[in-house]
């Protein structure tokens, strides 16, 4: 690593830091101007430059008038951490070995000097890391994929990201529904028969790989019983095989979470507050058990919504989903580093605006959180 | 308080509303028939396509002069209706139909091909086909003279000039920086023996005066470079090499007889490509909406990462012969899937190579399984710029201890036959040379020992490499634990995905590495050239003189006319060629031109003995026999021809053209 | 309701842990299992002399005997060979990435939590940052890296999972550094002179060792389970259970029957992953009840 890349990378992680340093009064007004930069960034596909600076504007006042310290936090520190992120994973995919203008074929270094121009990938980390962050900002376009010629990034992930989103949901929703079930069953008795059944039910989903899950489960249900299609993208039954299977280990996860929570709040002392008083059983379950069931599984929810709505490349491919988890790991495999980048920097983002949307949401259900804030 | 669970509840609604409604797009009419088309397509540009899933959508879209027909295995008129060659083997006159027409309806013409021939061969296009057209006059000096110019003058000289520094230097030095500067690509064109002696030079030490001559010949050959680029540019496309005279004549002149120039017409990087589209698209010309192609169909759409959906091409001209209305190629590099939506009838046709070659054996058990050899030959390559590879008795030893049969048999197990030489079998007039390499595990560790190491002791831990697939580890595995209990030798089997492997491979950073070859074209060239002195494909450091020479006199057999005893004397079988010589020398033209074929697979054979008997820097494993599966309702996809005569022609280049295939009824539903 | 009363007597958190943890027969029963399991991966193999290299293709995909007890893979090899060998790398790769995820996470965490303040903001943020990487990708580039002078060597698949797995571990060892540099004994060590490298490894680190065992215990799963998906890309170790089941995964369907190729190394895996987790949730019970 030269001394150039050493020395920016610890100039963004000083600017990471830098935002920490940041008084209250300033991180609100950078932050909106990010948060604005950020929509106008996005929109600005959709609704033209005009439409782009007009949302971008709004969305500004809108932070600095209304937008809580927490957000804007979050948002100021999102767009530095996001050149970072870009920064050193262009250095990393610079020194793995290879290039994406390898083929079959050895190229004459003058094709391969045509081809690196045409499509703005030099030969130095640092050059492309300009181009790259230029294109971004000038055009608001994340660059020329090479390995899926002709188009650009940002057309490829556009269709790709709603399936990825669509399937995630549904798994979330699945994942949710059977663990928090399993997860409170077990924790009203913890350590009962029923406990065990419902942990060891839940934690094969974390004990197997998805593959095999989804292997078996295509045995099973397409090949064996002819239910439901192998693979494809079109209607609503190819969604169930690979939901399910891209459900069970967070199923798992959730029940687990869940499970702990549970017991945690059914020790309280206003349980037996409750009990003594003679609330019903089930009214007890429902107000106080639920609610601590779940208010680990939200704050575990963020990340993992980001990682399931990504999509999982696994499980992509075995079931030939056209989303962005094939795109993840296609892209490094074949160094397309316009597409690594693409999908990192939308990774980093969703990360981000879960975190949020669970920063919220627990404000909601927790009001100590809330009076805090 | 409720309002927890009702908030739970919503937000599951709201999202599974969410899921429903990005299915609410319309559905496609189904398709008469769909293949299994391995990964995603990089493009669809005839010009820039390598790859097996990119060539059978290429071969679809487009058409050349000529094109391969399914149901005789041959190449028939494309575009061309017909040709005349010149008695001399050089001059092709081909006449277009006059019905050709592109899918917007403008006529194919002549100058759409000199476009497109020229943009193949331009260095800023970036083609990997673009040697396809060497054969044409001046093709080459337009496409790579200006390049090899400017590696001489930006690269090698100032190299150069920094090595005379330190002068004399040793031949091992000089070697290392003949491959690195690769040296010979600039060399092998300027044809300079002075140059070319230096070059082979691999003992004693060089001088600081010969560096200084080196040097200026490599000068003077850069000036002619961009002297003779400067005409190709003038002349290409204008007098010399490819002419269009009026719109539906198109004139090819080539430097020598090429027999295999036809099947060239029939490969996708010779087809034409529109010259409009290009210009209003750019980059993007060939997708859906911009592309205008010329062949049997048309691009209707293209999910990426999914399927792309073909076509019937209404202003094709033989549109009448063309049974399919609609074609979807499905993407999906998982095997194992693509087996499943055979199995379940999502997919009607499974082509080689897409499905776990680990099934094969019990695939072909199956009825609607077909099979055929074809021309690709695996192997490994040996890094001879290494210890103890620099050693032939090792190399020897290596392929000695090989089971091969074993591998056919029971790793493979499609009755693929095993490889003692390089060419496969079925070219035909091709008689492979004899190769002393079949198992012999006493005569391999009486080598070994020879070679310093018996029964193993002290041979270095090796790596064998292969590209990242089940089938290459299978076969690597085995071979390993074959060399590990013949030998006693310790070889690790290790594997790097595509990218990485090219960029190890080419820096000669591996010890044995795995590698196959299909042929471009019909003839033992398309192998043997592969292998000439820092070929590009080489990759293995070894280098031998007369290897060069055979491959180049076999590229001009005339040359060998001249004074052809110095050369006869190293030869193993000269005999035959002096009866040749002589033919050609006293025959009628046409028992000359049949002796100057024969001759030329004669001097092929010599170079491939040299290769596969005495110098081993391959290991050939095996000839690959490919197999497919199709459903019964789907005809005219054959894997071989019983001819009018009875004999049996196999196909194989493993090439299905979708304009000869048709299907009974409509396709199933998606299940 | 089914906690226990707290006892009268005082009684050290190790020794409550301890006694928690005795009194979960599913954990107990779970270490048992892994560490039998974990005996007859690395001990079997040389005992009955069973070889994992050695092919006989002619005796390839045999259905389980007296001779093969798993029966033989594609190459005919001894599959509860394979199996066994294979169970070494992949408890190998789940101790050692999760001993090095231990090793940064834990320093980190400390690091953060003692001096609090900026420096804990500073490198919290670096762990948010990190935690916007997509994981999976930045193992698949640091193996990248590694793989032209790796050659099959595993230690960058070691050392790639542990480097994307220390950042919960950091979260957890800091949250608890914060509110022990507060306690008595920590400020009496400080008042009495030691310096802070010493506080930390003296004072800091070994009161976070139970809820670091307890994170540690689950990351082995989580390890293994990410070795079985990086050898799905082709990625992974030479011989694993990961590498066993996505080799099987690709065999299993009706054209052929080999279903031992999958039965036996999903089972070792589930098995021991099963057990792990139960290991770790029960040390977890017994550490911190209420933990999460």
């Amino acid at each position: 690593m030269s001394a150039v890349e050493v020395g920016a990378i610890a100039a963004g992680v000083g600017m990471l830091a830098g935002v920490a340093w940041l008084p209250p009064k300033a991180t609100r007004v950078i932050g909106s101007i990010f948060g604005g930069a950020l929509v106008f960034g996005v929109a600005r596909g959709g609704l033209g430059v005009t439409g782009g600076v007009v949302a971008g504007a709004l969305l500004a006042v809108l932070l600095a008038r209304f937008g809580p310290n927490t957000v804007l936090r979050r948002v100021t520190f999102l767009l530095p951490s996001l050149l970072l992120l870009v920064f050193v994973t262009t250095l990393l995919m610079y020194h793995a070995p290879g290039s994406p203008f390898a083929g079959e074929k050895v190229a004459t270094p003058q094709v391969e000097a045509a081809l690196r121009a045409h499509f703005g990938i030099p030969k130095s980390a640092v050059e492309f890391f300009w181009i790259y962050v230029r294109r971004l900002v000038v055009d608001g376009s994340l660059g020329p994929s090479v390995k899926v010629q002709g188009r650009m990034v940002e057309t490829l992930l556009r269709p790709a990201l709603p399936v990825s989103i669509a399937l995630g949901l549904l798994s979330l929703v699945l994942a949710a529904a059977f663990g928090l079930a399993l997860g409170i069953r077990a924790g009203l008795k913890p350590n009962s028969a029923a406990d065990y059944v419902a942990t060891g039910l839940s934690a094969i989903g974390l004990s197997l790989p998805s593959f095999v899950i989804g292997a078996i489960l295509i045995v099973i249900f397409s090949l064996k019983l002819g239910w439901l299609p192998v693979a494809g993208w079109g209607d609503l039954r190819h969604l169930v095989l690979p939901a399910v299977t891209l459900a069970l280990p967070y199923a798992a996860y959730i029940a687990r979470l869940a499970r702990g929570g549970t017991i945690e709040v059914m020790s309280q002392d206003f349980i037996r507050t409750a009990r003594a008083k003679g609330v019903p059983e089930a009214a007890v379950v429902l107000r106080h058990a639920l609610k601590g069931a779940i208010l680990p599984v939200v704050s575990y929810l963020g990340p993992a919504a980001a990682g399931i709505m990504t999509g999982s490349f696994v499980v992509e491919t075995l079931f030939g989903i056209p989303g962005m988890g094939q795109w993840f790991v296609r892209g490094a495999i074949n160094r397309d580093y316009s597409m690594v980048l693409g999908t990192a920097l939308v990774y980093a983002s969703l990360v981000t605006a879960f975190n949020l949307v669970v920063d919220l949401a627990y404000a909601w259900l927790d009001p100590r959180v809330r009076s805090d804030a | 308080m409720y309002r927890t669970l009702f908030g739970i509840l919503s937000v599951f609604a709201a999202a599974l509303l969410l899921v429903a409604l990005t299915f609410s797009s319309t559905v496609e009419v189904p398709a008469d028939l769909r293949i299994a088309n391995g990964t995603e397509p990089k493009t669809l540009d005839p010009g820039i396509m390598t790859g097996i899933p990119e060539h059978a959508i290429g071969d679809a879209l487009f058409e050349g002069l000529t094109r391969f027909d399914g149901n005789t295995l041959k190449q028939v008129p494309g575009v061309a209706s017909s040709w005349e060659l010149s008695p001399d083997g050089t001059l092709y006159t081909f006449k277009l139909r006059p019905d050709a027409r592109w899918s917007d309806g403008h006529p194919v013409t002549a100058s759409d091909f000199v476009y497109s021939w020229k943009r193949l061969l331009d260095p800023k296009v970036g083609s990997e086909y673009a040697y396809m057209l060497f054969p044409l006059e001046l093709a080459e000096a337009y496409s790579t003279y200006a390049g090899h110019a400017a590696s001489i003058g930006d690269r090698i000289l100032p190299a150069l000039a920094s090595l005379e520094q330190s002068a004399p230097i040793d031949a091992k030095t000089w070697q290392a920086f003949v491959r690195d500067q690769h040296v010979n690509a600039p060399l092998r064109v300027l044809g300079d023996g002075a140059l070319e002696n230096l070059l082979a030079r691999r003992t004693g030490s060089i001088s600081a005066a010969e560096l200084a001559a080196f040097a200026r010949g490599l000068e003077r050959g850069q000036s002619r470079l961009l002297a003779e680029n400067a005409e190709a540019r003038a002349h290409f496309g204008v007098d010399r090499g490819v002419m269009a005279p009026d719109e539906k004549t198109l004139v090819v002149k080539l430097r020598a007889p090429t027999p295999y120039f036809l099947q060239v017409l029939s490969h996708e990087s010779s087809m034409p490509v529109p010259r409009w589209a290009l210009e209003a698209h750019g980059d993007s010309w060939f997708l859906p909406g911009n592309i205008v192609s010329n062949g049997p169909f048309r691009l209707a759409s293209w999910l990426v990462n999914d399927h792309i959906r073909l076509e019937k091409n209404p202003y094709y001209w033989g549109r009448s012969e063309v049974r399919l209305e609609r074609v979807d190629m499905l993407s999906n590099d998982n095997m194992m899937t693509n087996v499943n939506l055979y199995l379940t009838g999502a997919i009607d046709l499974l082509p080689h190579s897409y499905y776990p070659q680990e099934l094969a054996p019990e695939l072909r058990k199956r009825s609607d399984f077909t099979q055929s050899p074809t021309l690709i030959v695996y192997f490994y390559r040996l890094n001879v710029t290494k210890k103890p590879l620099d050693d032939k008795r090792v190399r020897k030893a290596l392929n000695l201890a090989i089971d091969r049969d074993s591998i056919t048999k029971n790793v493979l197990g499609l009755g693929q036959k095993p490889a003692y030489t390089l060419v496969p079998p079925g070219i035909p007039g091709y008689v492979p040379p004899a190769s002393a390499t079949e198992r012999n595990v006493a005569e391999a560790r009486r080598l070994l020992a020879e070679a310093g190491f018996p029964d193993g002791k002290g041979f270095p831990r090796l790596g064998l490499l292969y590209n990242t697939n089940e089938d290459h580890k299978r076969i690597a595995e085995v071979v390993t634990d074959q060399w590990r209990r013949a030998l006693g030798i310790d070889v690790t089997a290790y594997n790097q995905e595509w990218q990485s492997y090219l960029e190890t491979t080419r820096a000669f950073k591996y010890d044995i590495a795995r590698y196959g070859w299909g042929a471009d074209y019909v003839d033992p060239n398309s192998f043997l050239d592969m292998f000439v002195t820092n070929g590009p494909n080489n990759q293995t450091g070894w280098s031998s003189a007369l290897y060069d020479r055979l491959i180049q006199l076999a590229g001009d057999v005339s040359l060998l006319s001249r004074d052809p005893e110095p050369l006869l004397a190293q030869l193993r079988e000269p005999e035959p060629i002096r009866e040749l010589l002589h033919r050609i020398e006293v025959g009628a033209p046409a028992e000359g031109q049949r002796a100057r074929e024969e001759l030329r697979f004669r001097l092929l054979r010599e170079a491939e003995a040299i290769l596969v008997d005495d110098e081993c820097p391959i290991i050939p494993v095996f000839f690959y026999t490919v197999g497919m599966l199709a459903r019964p309702r789907v005809h005219g996809v054959a894997m071989q021809v019983r001819l009018a005569d009875g004999s049996v022609l196999q196909n194989l280049q493993d090439r299905q053209p979708l304009r000869d295939i048709w299907v009974d009824g409509p396709h199933a539903e998606r299940p | 309701m089914t906690t226990s009363t707290a006892p009268a007597r005082a009684e050290s958190p190790r020794a409550r842990a301890w006694r928690r943890l005795r009194k979960n027969h599913l954990a107990g029963s779970g270490l048992v299992l892994v560490a039998g399991m974990a005996l007859a991966c690395f001990l079997l193999p040389s005992l009955l002399h069973l070889d994992p290299t050695t092919t006989h293709p002619a005796l390839r995909h045999q259905a389980p005997s007296a001779a093969h007890w798993f029966g033989t893979d594609g190459l005919g090899r001894d599959y509860a060979a394979r199996v066994l060998t294979g169970g070494q790398t992949s408890l190998l790769v789940g101790l050692v990435a999760t001993l090095t995820c231990v090793v940064i996470g834990v320093f980190y965490g400390a690091v953060a939590g003692y001096y609090g303040g900026r420096v804990d903001e500073v490198m919290m943020r670096f762990v948010d940052f990190m935690y916007g990487v997509p994981y999976m990708f930045l193992v698949i580039l640091i193996m990248l890296m590694f793989s032209e002078s790796a050659r099959g060597d595993p230690v960058p698949v070691f050392v790639a999972l542990g480097l994307v797995e220390w950042l919960t571990m950091a979260r957890v060892v800091r949250g608890q550094v914060l509110t022990l540099r507060e306690r008595e004994f920590v400020l009496a060590a400080r008042l009495l002179g030691a310096s802070d490298a010493r506080v930390i490894a003296r004072h800091i680190v070994p009161n976070v060792l139970g809820i670091v065992t307890v994170y540690a215990t689950l990351t082995v799963p989580t390890v293994i389970i990410l070795e079985s998906f990086l050898s799905f890309l082709g990625l992974g170790l030479k011989l694993s259970w990961g590498q066993l089941v996505s080799e099987a995964v690709g065999v299993v369907n009706p054209v052929a029957v080999y279903w031992w190729l999958l039965a036996f190394p999903s089972f070792f895996l589930a098995v021991t992953l099963l057990c792990l987790n139960y290991v770790g949730d029960g040390l977890r019970d017994a550490v911190d009840p209420k933990g999460r």
